[in-house]
């Protein structure tokens, strides 16, 4: 080419500095900022920050509260990889095994809540679980078992598993058409086989498909986790705001309120620093317990 | 073959037909809660409504200030959507068609920011901003917005830019374009439809999005569409409002069940390949 090498390196910076300056000055300085900031006591006005050593990391330990957070964060992280992996490798197969007409409109409706803003899932749902107006405890009043009705979102108890219905109802869509993707590479005559060979449908779902459709189950079940610990605060921001009395607070929800609502930055950063490390780890130790032979037939 | 029997398949409807009322009776039943006047909403939330009325829409445009939110939110997307195109572009063909120093590490520093929680970024993202005088400032959102949407986008793009055979860049270099010149006019219209995806796909976020809204918008005058729902939701706990909040959970949905309606496919594909790439 009759480009000189001057040239090329000036057309090269052209496509890769400006968008990475930017990237660096949004993205990874705030990421390190904020590890920084852990160390410090700091209201928010810029004179008075106080460099107080792993005083906030102390006092996350101490922090009763924290430990629920945790807990309560895994809590989702559990009940929504069970919860939609189930459901969603059921409608999956049902919908392509099963050689259903309306197929498509399956597809369709399932997803679309996965396009939904948080704010209008959460507020729908808000309604949905209403004390006296909402839909839950007017089924229950309608098949006659009023003595389940409870006020799901203001009870300590229910709070928290209230929450994990919007998500699945939220999530089945995109999982459900990722493990449908999996499914559809299946070679037919695998099944034929199997069939030849006496195995029922059940064994056929358990050895052919489950096995070879593994890489998007494993995917799906690292996403659900990655976005419930990145971004489970976000929904309960929006229904709960942490109440009642804590019983719902996650590490970002709890985050928002020390750094956001109560001016506590510098703690704040300390429970940012946490929820990467613990997200890091979760990650890590989940591709490890998920890793697999390869199938092939 | 017992697969795909007329008995089976009845069996296995139940719940696919379960899960289609769950999913559709809630966004039915918002939809319609928006034209019920309060007092109908309270005797009978679940039904349908004796008359259709308009008055729920009228109170939150002109009462909630779901106007200027609206205008907000539509800035913040457009403005969002460009800046992300106009960074990601570039960096995703030089990344893709250039050998460099570096290349792989930072194509893999881009994507693992898609993993990586930004929530401790977010405090002095906030500080930033107060700085450079963006905090409060849609503008200041969309920049952060762009840059939150950079890997997804760039993640996409450069595995669509693999595609394009690079015999037509090498002719255009033959003929004496410049690279300048080989980007714009022949890379990006060959990759309309990978920029069509990502600009939809982030077009859908930045509309939705809320906690960084909550976080760097403060004044109602800059609330986005989200905000301002969440504002008169805060509110409904106290006014009973109920219609006034349907009516403006109506206004934020529209937009997204139109380009669904339009890009259903697409939508699709974008984002269960940005789920993929882990």
């Amino acid at each position: 080419m009759v480009q000189s090498k001057r040239q090329r390196n000036l057309f090269l910076a052209f496509c890769l500095v400006p968008t990475f300056l930017l990237f660096s000055v949004f993205t990874l300085y705030p990421l390190f900022n904020g590890l920084y900031y852990s160390f410090f006591q700091w209201s928010g006005a810029s004179s008075l920050a106080e460099f107080v050593g792993f005083d906030n990391y102390r006092r996350l330990f101490s922090d009763e509260i924290i430990p629920r957070t945790i807990l309560h964060d895994y809590f989702l992280v559990v009940t929504k990889v069970f919860g939609i992996m189930i459901l969603s490798t059921f409608f999956a197969v049902a919908l392509t095994q099963m050689k259903i007409k309306e197929a498509p409109f399956y597809r369709i409706v399932f997803f679309f809540p996965n396009i939904m803003s948080v704010v209008v899932i959460g507020i729908l749902w808000m309604f949905i679980y209403n004390p006296s107006l909402g839909l839950i405890n007017s089924g229950l009043e309608f098949i006659g078992l009023e003595s389940w009705q409870r006020p799901w979102l203001g009870s300590e108890d229910w709070a928290l598993p209230s929450l994990v219905l919007p998500s699945v109802w939220a999530g089945i869509g995109l999982f459900m058409l990722m493990l449908m993707g999996g499914i559809s590479n299946i070679s037919k005559s695998y099944y034929e086989a199997a069939e030849i060979d006496g195995a029922t449908e059940w064994q056929q779902f358990w050895k052919v498909t489950l096995p070879l459709i593994w890489p998007q189950i494993k995917i799906s079940i690292l996403y659900i986790i990655i976005t419930t610990l990145n971004g489970s605060f976000i929904i309960v921001q929006v229904m709960t705001k942490g109440g009642p009395n804590n019983s719902t607070h996650v590490m970002g929800s709890y985050l928002y309120e020390q750094a956001f609502v109560k001016y506590n930055f510098g703690y704040g950063a300390t429970i940012g620093v946490m929820i990467l490390v613990l997200s890091l780890i979760t990650v890590f130790v989940m591709q490890f317990l998920m890793r697999r032979e390869k199938v092939e037939y | 073959m017992k697969k795909g029997s007329f008995f089976s398949r009845s069996i296995v409807r139940i719940p696919l037909i379960i899960w289609s009322l769950a999913v559709l009776y809630p966004i039915f039943w918002m939809v319609l809660g928006a034209f019920k006047s309060n007092a109908e909403i309270y005797a009978n939330p679940w039904g349908l409504p004796e008359s259709f009325s308009f008055g729920n829409f009228v109170d939150a445009w002109s009462n909630y200030n779901i106007d200027s939110s609206v205008f907000n939110s539509f800035i913040v997307t457009g403005l969002g959507a460009t800046l992300t195109l106009a960074m990601a572009i570039p960096t995703s063909y030089a990344l893709e068609r250039m050998r460099f120093r570096g290349n792989r590490l930072l194509f893999t520093l881009y994507i693992s920011a898609m993993m990586i929680p930004m929530v401790l970024g977010w405090i002095p993202l906030f500080f930033l901003l107060m700085q450079l005088n963006l905090l409060d400032n849609i503008f200041g959102l969309s920049i952060v917005y762009a840059i939150s949407q950079l890997p997804f986008s760039i993640f996409v793009l450069t595995s669509f830019m693999a595609t394009i055979p690079k015999s037509l860049e090498e002719a255009a270099a033959i003929d004496g374009m410049s690279p300048y010149g080989i980007l714009w006019k022949i890379i990006t219209p060959l990759s309309t439809t990978g920029i069509i995806t990502v600009t939809i796909m982030n077009m859908i976020q930045f509309w939705n999005e809320y906690f960084m809204a909550l976080i760097f918008l403060q004044s109602e005058g800059n609330y986005t569409l989200a905000l301002a729902i969440d504002y008169i939701s805060n509110e409904t706990q106290y006014t009973n409002a109920w219609g006034t909040l349907f009516a403006s959970l109506v206004i934020a949905i529209i937009p997204v069940i139109v380009l669904y309606a339009i890009f259903q496919r697409r939508i699709v594909k974008g984002m269960t390949e940005g789920a993929i790439k882990g």
